[in-house]
């Protein structure tokens, strides 16, 4: 078994404060062939000089940047390697240096990561941390094919060549053990697509119902695929500073905390371990949770990587209840299943309690943590190497109460091709001081959590 | 010295333009072939062709895990030390700790869909090991004996499967 030592729980410390100032999205759509990627990159470049009330031009903000973090998922995808270089030329930042990262879905979280690092070491006054992904550039069957890389190819993917049949057999695993519902499932997926349909962004926008996910076609049993996200073209950037830049550039710049976890590619793997305790868990809480035969943690139920990305990360920001503390999420809901067992992972219930926290109300717009206000992956986007930035900006855009100046302008839906509904309505939470996101790969392989403060 | 036999000629195929406006977008086939190697676990490909199932096991006695390893792995990552194999008695009996049931499959699956995916629990064992249900449903808890493809075997994972233990008279006693 995996035992941890001292040193292994040593909580990641900045050397200096880490700011996050602005983001740039673009419109998440299937297959855009109106643009190459380097063009749909300079999209979200753009947005994020031009739009974020920054005090000083795009010309002087560029001549601050000295480190790019670049992400994206799969070589396969894009079928160029290095596109770091041929992005980092078009945005015009040659020749600051550009690191390619590669996490799987957690990539966009490791480029935020990588990111802050850069600044925290000193190495940089401001970082750009992009990402992007071009998944339609294969149908959609190779685009599974690819993805199915993502697990382990001896012993995994032969036997489904689909992602949605890694997270299936959790999704059985997590109802058998913790008395989780069809429907609470569907309830997360109506919520996404839902919030979807108020972003100008989103590329599966719906007002659906309970049942309407439950009759949709089957992708790999439990998992529908109005449950499942799907395959992406965009990008997304956020522009990172210590703490002098930051105030120099805006008035709302936030704090920024993040840290990762990571556990074996393949489930299987997933010896007992110990659970490592979030500030507001007591060891007592647990001593019940192994009650089933053949019960493990983290097991099929749960990320042990997204446990520690909590641990590290709640630790790292001094968050000691996040329920209490956080005032929205957005989690990685690539299936609803995922979205779920994070909810204990990172401490919104306690581990066996998940369903409550959709069932309580807590996570609705309203609720005391509403989560995916974004429309998240099942709504919004998930072109892998852009999606943990997207949800970070999505963060960042609430804390500085621009919900409506980023998602209700009718010209950014008009600029996308789409009109604003009639019945559109702000998501915009009040007086959102602290926020915290999910950025999560290959069935719990790897997973970030960033947490953004309020510094104004 | 210019000569005809020195002009650079095109030898390709034309890209096939799969459509032009607004923006051209065209084919880019290929077919590539890799050379995967089963490096140090090739006696557990071997041993599935010839109806066997081979775990790993660390035998260092300062180490914390001494249960199989399935899939197995040639080297401890507890201790980092070589393991070594070890035969699973016959008939391997396991019990469903999960499944999924595959509808919808990407490009290059083998299998005909739908079909059973099973993550079954081996007793001594300390992972928990995937494959398919060859017909039968199962359910969490439900005992499934371990099949071979020993004939024209596929040289891969898919060489064994499952099948629900109450079907099969050979293994009842
Ligand atoms: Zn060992």
């Amino acid at each position: 078994m995996i035992i941890l030592k001292k040193g292994n729980l040593r909580i990641p410390k900045w050397n200096r404060k880490v700011f996050a100032v602005a983001g740039g999205l673009t419109n998440y759509k299937k297959f855009c062939p109106e643009m190459k990627l380097e063009e749909q990159v300079m999209v979200a470049f753009r947005q994020m000089l031009e739009n974020n009330d920054l005090k000083i031009s795009p010309a002087e903000i560029k001549g601050l940047v000295n480190f790019l973090a670049c992400g994206n998922f799969s070589d396969h995808f894009q079928d160029q390697l290095l596109c770091e270089a041929k992005v980092t030329d078009y945005l015009g930042l040659d020749p600051m240096y550009d690191i390619g990262i590669k996490t799987g879905g957690a990539t966009g979280g490791s480029t935020v990561l990588t990111a802050a690092m850069a600044i925290a070491s000193g190495y940089a006054d401001v970082a750009l941390a992009v990402g992007w992904e071009r998944m339609s550039e294969v149908d959609t069957r190779t685009g599974n094919y690819y993805i199915a890389n993502a697990a382990c190819k001896d012993f995994e993917t032969r036997l489904s060549r689909i992602y949605a049949a890694y997270y299936a057999p959790m999704a059985v695993r997590f109802a058998w053990a913790y008395n989780l519902s069809e429907e609470t499932r569907a309830k997360v997926a109506v919520k996404n697509h839902l919030y979807a349909y108020y972003s100008p962004y989103s590329q599966q926008p719906g007002k659906y119902t309970i049942q309407d996910v439950l009759n949709s076609p089957m992708s790999t049993y439990p998992l529908r695929f109005l449950e499942c996200c799907a395959m992406t073209d965009g990008a997304a950037c956020m522009l990172l500073c210590d703490e002098k830049t930051a105030y120099k550039l805006t008035d709302k710049p936030c704090e920024l905390f993040i840290a990762g976890g990571s556990h074996t590619l393949r489930v299987a793997d997933r010896r007992d371990m110990e659970i490592p305790l979030l500030p507001h868990e007591t060891p007592d809480m647990y001593k019940g949770l192994r009650k089933k035969e053949g019960q493990r943690w983290p097991g099929f139920e749960s990320f042990a990587a997204a446990r520690f990305a909590a641990y590290f990360a709640y630790r790292m920001a001094g968050v000691t209840n996040p329920l209490e503390e956080l005032d929205l999420v957005e989690l990685h809901d690539a299936f609803t299943i995922s979205d779920i067992q994070t909810y204990g992972d990172i401490g919104l219930r306690p581990y066996g309690q998940e369903p409550d926290y959709i069932e309580s109300g807590d996570a609705y717009f309203g609720g005391k943590c509403p989560s995916n206000l974004s429309g998240g992956l099942i709504g919004t986007m998930h072109a892998v190497g852009a999606t943990g930035i997207f949800q970070g900006i999505e963060c960042l855009w609430q804390i500085q109460g621009k919900y409506n100046k980023f998602h209700g302008d009718p010209k950014i839906w008009e600029s996308f091709g789409k009109k604003k509904p009639k019945d559109w309505k702000s998501l915009q939470v009040p007086n959102a001081k602290q926020a915290a996101w999910v950025s999560h790969a290959g069935v719990g392989s790897h997973v970030t959590v960033g947490i953004l403060r309020k510094a104004f | 010295m210019a000569s005809k036999s020195k002009i650079t000629k095109y030898t390709g195929k034309p890209a096939k333009v799969l459509q032009s406006e607004p923006a051209i977008v065209i084919e880019w086939p290929r077919s590539l072939a890799h050379r995967h190697t089963y490096g140090k676990l090739s006696p557990f490909f071997k041993g599935l062709t010839e109806g066997k199932l081979l775990a790993t096991r660390c035998i260092n006695p300062e180490c914390v895990e001494h249960r199989l390893w399935l899939p197995p792995r040639a080297d401890c990552p507890d201790c980092n030390q070589p393991m070594t194999w070890e035969e699973l008695p016959q008939p391997v009996i396991g019990t469903v700790h999960t499944y999924a049931r595959v509808e919808y499959a990407g490009a290059g699956i083998e299998l005909t869909t739908p079909y059973f995916q099973v993550d079954v629990e081996l007793p001594g064992v300390c992972t928990i090991f995937k494959g398919y249900l060859q017909y039968g449903t199962p359910e969490i808890g439900m005992k499934v004996k371990a099949c071979f493809r020993t004939e024209d075997p596929t040289n891969t994972i898919l060489d064994m499967y499952w099948i629900p233990l109450a079907d099969d008279k050979a293994a009842r006693f």
